[in-house]
């Protein structure tokens, strides 16, 4: 399936739009995302990138923050195990947020609305993958309503 | 325990009276049976009011911290739960252990007076008495005797390690107490095996019954930095509001917080004055811990690394969906 | 006076739900707050006292003052007003009712606050009267009469078995009762004797309560002696520092005003606040109280000393809330004690 056609309409099953929040990390999936975009790969405009230093810049807070503020989904996307700009700092991502997933599981989020996900500087496929995936998922699940903070407005 | 209490406030003086210690945390007793609370004593006479009884819950650990700005040495009493809650504070640099004497109390297990009140022996109780599995209560009209685990607390019923994990001075034999861990992690299974929905359901409906009173976290031993987002105005997350995605993100960032280091003493879910079943979310990223990393039992051997503070090459990768490459 | 058999509790509460908000003492996971009635909860009127005192219905934990948005260019303010209906509050204990006077004190008094002057005055309150005091209640050290109509209560009620006696007492009261007449009998002369009775017993029980003897005019002197007494060292050493103290005490009432910020649009709001935290005050120069010991002297001081001294009365009810739910077993009681010299 061609990434256009994977990409979802939103506008013909509902004028439902999922905003999704991605953090990424500035010298991978940032990169990638540059890439996807000169490539003319189709991803969503209703992806919100947030630049990082480091995939492990991100605090579980902001995260929380994005779901109170309107998110649908949230992704990170940092640079593959082995591959950070840091040495280390993706393997800390990955050991927090794997028991922060876990943990927003456990009070009741769908696994789908939160992801991380690996993506080089090269892979411009994937980001555009992972995003479309990610949009596509939220779409299924309708507008999110957990953790949402009932005073925001669009 | 009668018998260690005497020699509770015997070790108690004996320390100030040569000037081993400047000053001794231990519990006295008020007003009502339950009523055993936090004294901090620095005069020899002061050590004749000292107890050990079975509502010795209050964890004296923290206190150091505060006690500590002063360039005293401290005597202190713990458990086993108290014991681990001292590694901890230990391993994230809070106390100094030179300038603490730790006297350690095996614990059989404390009772939870709202389990004395819900079956109906509160009323006219003048005393409580327990000894090795047995505890007999005390009124006007006479003695009544039950199983102690009917009314010990749940932290008390799955506690691993009631015997201190860390001490200068062993004031009693060590107990044996054979909780299996068969139920440990039964109440994070029901959970589990909920409908994110339902899951979502019960937290909220919990949650919304948090009146934002800090109790949990200040009794926390794993909660002991300085400024605590929660305090901190500038951080921008201290809404106070009544919301339910304020009273998440609290929670949730709390248990979060003490991801790892978090000593199982659950003197959260005990203080929590309406009851909010905190030990679940705890327990929960305790399993997950223990599932991908390996047990680690923090608090028991400080000088092992939190697993949030490490990593390994190989640790599993719940986040991978493609292979590598591509462009 | 007026009976009403308690068979008729479903009936009246529907009946109340329909023309007020009705709040009742309600039981979820074995434990009992007030809270709004809908068909289907377990009404617990048995329990003496609610886990939290019910101050959050006429003070609510947060509320909101404005609402603004923005729309790039202009930022438009809204002024909320409350749109709750007119509400009934059944089951209030004496020391709870007395407290609610404590806080118009605060609240009713120049500077008026719009909000919950508003939010009090939609209000008919209806006391029961306490059969079983507690082993830690100590409402009679502050003049408390649990077996009597405490002052401010529109109707006040007594438990006898199978039933309750309804006193309307003031016209917000009657309005009440009127309405709901006909469920109610008139009570009989020997209704009337039994409510003696019941009252006579009440006073018998409060006298033998173990903390009858407390008395907060054992602490005597100057403002500024009691201020700098050594007993707040020692009493502060052990406490925590949370609110837990202050948010579930009925008479404590004091607040922080918040904005929540949410991009383009926002709300200011108030909620309730503890001196117990570190942030209480926090002004721009800092907090005026930067040890523990200065929050939780503030605590006490305010309810025995600062607020006797503005409003002619203590400051406390003696609910006893505080006894049971500290963590460490901190309380009023101790802190009277101690400072009148005891111990
Ligand atoms: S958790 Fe263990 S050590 Fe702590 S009070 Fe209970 S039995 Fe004792
Ligand atoms: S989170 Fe709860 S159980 Fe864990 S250390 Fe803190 S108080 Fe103890
Ligand atoms: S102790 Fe309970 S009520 Fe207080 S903040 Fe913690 S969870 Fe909320
Ligand atoms: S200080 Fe304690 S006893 Fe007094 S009114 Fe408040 S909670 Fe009740």
């Amino acid at each position: 399936m061609s990434l256009e056609n994977k990409q979802i309409s939103s506008e013909n099953t509902s004028n439902f739009k999922p905003l999704i929040v991605a953090f990424c990390c500035n010298w991978c999936s940032y990169a990638g995302a540059d890439l996807a975009g000169t490539s003319r790969l189709n991803y969503p405009a209703n992806v919100k990138i947030i630049k990082v230093p480091c995939s492990c810049r991100v605090n579980p807070n902001f995260v929380l923050r994005a779901f109170q503020r309107g998110a649908d989904g949230v992704v990170i996307a940092g640079c593959h195990p082995g591959d950070c700009h840091y040495t280390s700092g993706n393997y800390y991502t990955r050991r927090r947020f794997t028991l922060m997933k876990n943990l927003l599981e456990y009070v009741g989020l769908e696994p789908e609305r939160f992801k991380v996900d690996w993506i080089s500087a090269g892979e411009g496929n994937k980001f555009a993958a992972v995003m479309n995936e990610a949009l596509e998922q939220v779409h299924k699940l309708g507008p999110n309503r957990k953790l949402r903070d009932a005073r925001w407005k669009r | 325990m009668e018998k260690i209490a005497n020699k509770v406030r015997e070790t108690a003086r004996l320390a100030l009276a040569n000037g081993e210690v400047n000053k001794i945390l231990g519990w006295k007793k008020g007003d009502f049976w339950y009523d055993s609370y936090p004294a901090f004593i620095t005069e020899e006479e002061g050590t004749a009011s000292l107890i050990w009884d079975s509502f010795c819950v209050a964890n004296l650990s923290k206190y150091l911290i505060e006690q500590l700005k002063e360039d005293i040495k401290v005597g202190v009493f713990l458990k086993g739960c108290d014991a681990r809650a001292f590694n901890q504070l230990l391993k994230d640099n809070r106390v100094d252990r030179d300038k603490v004497v730790i006297y350690g109390l095996p614990c059989p297990g404390m009772i939870d007076p709202e389990k004395v009140k819900k079956a109906g022996l509160a009323k006219g109780l003048l005393d409580v008495q327990k000894s090795e599995d047995e505890v007999v209560f005390i009124t006007k009209e006479g003695e009544q005797k039950f199983s102690a685990r009917e009314f010990a607390y749940d932290k008390c019923l799955t506690c691993q390690y009631p015997n201190p994990v860390v001490y200068d001075e062993l004031l009693a034999e060590e107990v044996e107490r054979n909780n299996t861990t068969e139920y440990f992690y039964q109440d994070v299974e029901e959970i589990e095996k909920m409908s994110p929905d339902e899951r979502f359901a019960y937290w909220v409906e919990q949650f919304s019954k948090c009146i934002r009173c800090n109790a949990c976290r200040n009794v926390c031993p794993a909660c002991s930095c300085e400024k605590c987002i929660f305090d901190n105005s500038k951080a921008n997350v201290a809404g106070k509001a009544k919301v339910d995605s304020e009273e998440q993100f609290f929670h949730i960032v709390r248990a979060y917080h003490v991801a790892g280091r978090c000593v199982d003493c659950g003197e959260c879910s005990r203080v929590c004055p309406v009851g909010i079943p905190l030990a679940k979310l705890n327990r929960k990223i305790i399993k997950d811990i223990t599932e991908f990393y390996g047990e680690h039992n923090a608090g028991v051997n400080p000088s092992l690394d939190a697993p949030l503070e490490t990593f390994k090459l190989e640790d599993i990768d719940p986040f991978e969906t493609r292979a590598k490459g591509g462009k | 006076m007026k009976v009403l058999k308690k068979e008729k509790f479903p009936q009246i509460w529907q009946a109340i739900n329909q023309a007020y908000e009705l709040y009742l003492p309600i039981e979820k996971d074995d434990r009992v707050n007030f809270a709004q009635w809908t068909e289907g909860e377990t009404v617990n009127l048995e329990a003496l006292k609610t886990e939290i005192s019910p101050k959050d219905v006429i003070f609510p934990q947060s509320e909101t003052y404005l609402k603004f948005e923005s729309d790039g260019k202009k930022l438009q303010l809204e002024s909320v007003e409350s749109e709750n209906r007119e509400y009934v509050l059944f089951g209030v204990r004496s020391c709870d009712a007395v407290s609610f006077n404590l806080i118009d004190n605060v609240f009713l008094r120049e500077p008026i606050d719009r909000l919950y002057e508003k939010r009090r005055n939609k209000g008919t309150i209806v006391s029961l009267a306490c059969s079983e005091p507690e082993e830690n209640c100590f409402c009679s050290s502050f003049q408390i009469k649990p077996e009597e109509a405490s002052p401010g209560v529109d109707v006040a009620a007594w438990d006898l078995g199978d039933k309750i006696l309804w006193k309307p007492v003031t016209e917000k009261g009657q309005v009440l009762t009127q309405k709901f007449a006909q469920l109610m009998e008139d009570a009989s002369q020997q209704d009337q004797e039994e409510l003696i009775k019941l009252q006579n017993a009440i006073k018998e029980k409060v006298k033998e309560l173990p903390l009858a003897s407390v008395d907060p005019k054992v602490i005597k002197g100057e403002l500024k002696e009691i201020f700098e007494s050594k007993v707040w060292d020692e009493l502060s050493q052990s406490c925590l520092g949370c609110g837990a103290c202050t948010y579930i005490c009925p008479t404590c009432h004091c607040y922080d005003i918040q904005d929540f910020a949410g991009g383009n649009c926002g709300e200011r709001f108030r909620c309730w606040d503890s001196c117990m935290f570190s942030e209480f005050t926090l002004m721009a120069h800092g907090n005026p109280r930067t040890t523990q010991k200065q929050r939780f002297r503030q605590r006490f001081m305010h309810k025995l000393v600062y607020y006797p001294n503005n409003h002619g009365s203590y400051a406390c009810v003696g609910c006893g809330r505080c006894i049971e739910k500290c963590p460490v077993n901190m309380n009023i009681v101790k802190v009277i004690k101690r400072l009148g010299g005891e111990g």
